[in-house]
């Protein structure tokens, strides 16, 4: 389904400020699979998914959806088959606009926008009507401007509206870390929900170690722009947070021990 | 009163020029200054044309499709070669003087004696009152061009603001305005930004060419420097007309538009009247502009520091204790 080859992106290349941010990173995800990924600040878990949204291009390697070669495709053109919720809840939506206009405009992605109206009766009528499904009591505000509204219910439509018309891949960039904890676990089993009934396939970059151990078939772990393991299966059923843990207990201990010495201690002791 | 119907004709067709401003400024927070040069590219355009003897209607059109292309031409610029918004619109606005000097032959062309929309307005009021030359308003005596020329103008930025209205209403509406408002979301859901920001400016200086093209139509001539400080015009116009609503419903902003356009016009003719230098204009509205822009922060400054006070007050008593 979606297939990484060999990907690279360095960011301020040749400056003191240079940041390999992911290094030859291969990831084939299989149709319907729901995979987080989690790892150390800067490891590259966001570059990467935005390697794959095309926010940018890669600097070497390739990406496959469904065979095709996207890696050159600019931003907009890959969103036709991409469905994408930010960190930051502000991002997915058009803040002047009303509830209903930010619905209409998901409802038509990676679509042809013509001169026919944006809200004619009979979509006003399928937007109330999935609005109401979220529980939240907006579909009785669908006129008022999106700005107005709590970052977790904006999330929640922002999921909503990526997931409008059935993406082949959704993309979630630690989509409930700026949310309080109640707001979070909402949006989390809309997640879980949605995600279910319409068998997406799914990349879900998260910071919560509860989230990556409890939520999806398979989890990589992510540590200085590479993936440093993978759990698939029944493998990835049996982790606990525990297990991620300590996991990441031995990463920084390693990472105390520079490359030289780490090179040294391996021709003296093994 | 023939002064009131002087400005409120001259607001009327300013207001297209707030309506251009309006779209890049507000919709797009781009900081378009093709606008002094487009508007003079839509007077020349139409104005040359007249002259060949071409049709009002077809020379007026032509104005505002030479705006569109301007307005293309500095998002093109701006998107597509990457170049400051502010200095793409001074690229095209400097190059259009020249243009706006070919086109026209020589620096300024009158319309006097041709067939302008002017002239067909006023053969219309004629028609419809009978033939009369001037009729009573409130014991006011009006002349018919002037009456009919207003009440038409009138009626065409009625039907300007409607389908500005209407267009921002449909699929591509939308999607333009949310460009402005949150351009990473507009390209997660499929649209190319950069597209939409060279059909917002170039609709805007359509608009704004269709103004100039009225305004010549209007006076008699068509002159390279009219356009000069055009952009701080419009921006006025916007302020007032936001002043005027306070609201960001998108149809009452387009009507506040229009609102601010006519009484900044008739707050001009008054300034005017009672004796303000006519070259001072333009550094008063740009000082009026700078005052409405930084206004809201300086209340906001001056109430934190209000609030500060009384809190040094507040702990001053509590060390006396």
């Amino acid at each position: 389904m979606l297939d990484m080859r060999n990907l690279t992106k360095v960011f301020n290349p040749g400056t003191p400020n240079e940041v390999r941010a992911v290094q030859d990173v291969d990831l084939i995800l299989e149709d319907g699979a729901f995979v987080a990924i989690i790892g150390t600040n800067g490891s590259g878990k966001s570059t990467l998914l935005n390697a794959v949204a095309g926010t940018f291009f890669v600097d070497a390697g390739a990406i496959f959806l469904d065979g095709t070669d996207i890696t050159r495709w600019p931003e907009h053109r890959r969103a036709r088959l991409l469905g994408r919720v930010f960190q930051n809840p502000f991002s997915g939506t058009s803040p002047n606009l009303t509830i209903a206009e930010n619905l209409a405009l998901a409802a038509r992605r990676g679509l042809p926008r013509g001169l026919s109206w944006a809200l004619s009766a009979k979509i006003k009528e399928e937007l109330r009507a999935r609005v109401r499904q979220l529980n939240m009591g907006l579909e009785d505000r669908m006129d008022n401007i999106i700005g107005s509204l709590s970052g977790g219910q904006r999330q929640a439509l922002t999921l909503l509206m990526a997931t409008w018309l059935k993406p082949r891949l959704l993309l979630l960039d630690e989509h409930t870390a700026a949310l309080d904890p109640k707001s979070a676990e909402q949006v989390i089993s809309l997640t879980e929900a949605i995600v279910t009934r319409d068998r997406l396939t799914t990349l879900m970059v998260t910071h919560s170690m509860h989230q990556a151990a409890n939520l999806g078939d398979q989890l990589i772990m992510m540590h200085r722009g590479r993936i440093i393991q993978e759990f698939k299966g029944a493998e990835k059923q049996r982790i606990r947070v525990d297990d991620l843990l300590a996991r990441f207990e031995e990463v920084r201990r390693a990472d105390q021990l520079d490359e030289t010495a780490a090179e040294m201690l391996e021709r003296t002791y093994v | 009163m023939t002064l009131l119907i002087g400005a409120l004709t001259l607001g009327f067709i300013l207001s297209l020029l707030a309506l251009g401003v309006f779209i890049s400024f507000r919709i797009f927070s781009f900081p378009d200054i093709t606008a002094d040069g487009s508007s003079t590219l839509g007077a020349a355009v139409a104005a040359a044309l007249i002259v060949k003897g071409a049709n009002p209607l077809i020379a007026t059109a032509a104005g505002f499709a030479a705006g569109f292309v301007a307005g293309a031409t500095t998002g093109t610029l701006a998107t597509k070669f990457k170049i400051n918004g502010l200095l793409s619109g001074i690229l095209v606005m400097t190059s259009l003087y020249s243009v706006n000097l070919h086109i026209m032959g020589r620096s300024n062309v009158p319309l006097l004696g041709q067939d302008t929309l002017a002239s067909y307005a006023q053969s219309i009021g004629t028609h419809v009152l009978g033939g009369r030359t001037s009729l009573n308003i409130g014991g006011w005596e009006v002349s018919t061009v002037d009456a009919s020329v207003l009440v038409l103008t009138f009626l065409a930025i009625v039907l300007a603001g409607l389908v500005l209205f209407a267009f921002f209403q449909t699929n591509l509406g939308t999607a333009m305005r949310a460009t402005g408002d949150n351009s990473q979301m507009i390209r997660a859901l499929g649209v190319n930004d950069e597209n939409m920001i060279i059909l917002g400016l170039a609709v805007s200086n359509g608009l704004i060419a269709l103004a100039g093209a009225f305004l010549a139509q209007y006076q008699g001539f068509a002159d390279v420097q009219m356009g000069i400080g055009m952009v701080v015009w419009g921006l006025a116009s916007v302020i007032i007309g936001e002043a005027l609503v306070g609201t960001h419903q998108l149809g009452l902003t387009i009507c506040g538009a229009v609102m601010g356009s006519v009484l900044f016009r008739l707050l001009v003719a008054i300034a005017l009247r009672v004796g303000l230098n006519p070259n001072d204009l333009k550094l008063i509205t740009a000082v009026f502009v700078f005052v409405a822009l930084i206004l809201p922060s300086l209340m906001r400054k001056l109430r934190s520091r209000r609030s500060g006070l009384s809190y040094a007050r507040h702990a001053e008593s509590h060390q006396g204790i």
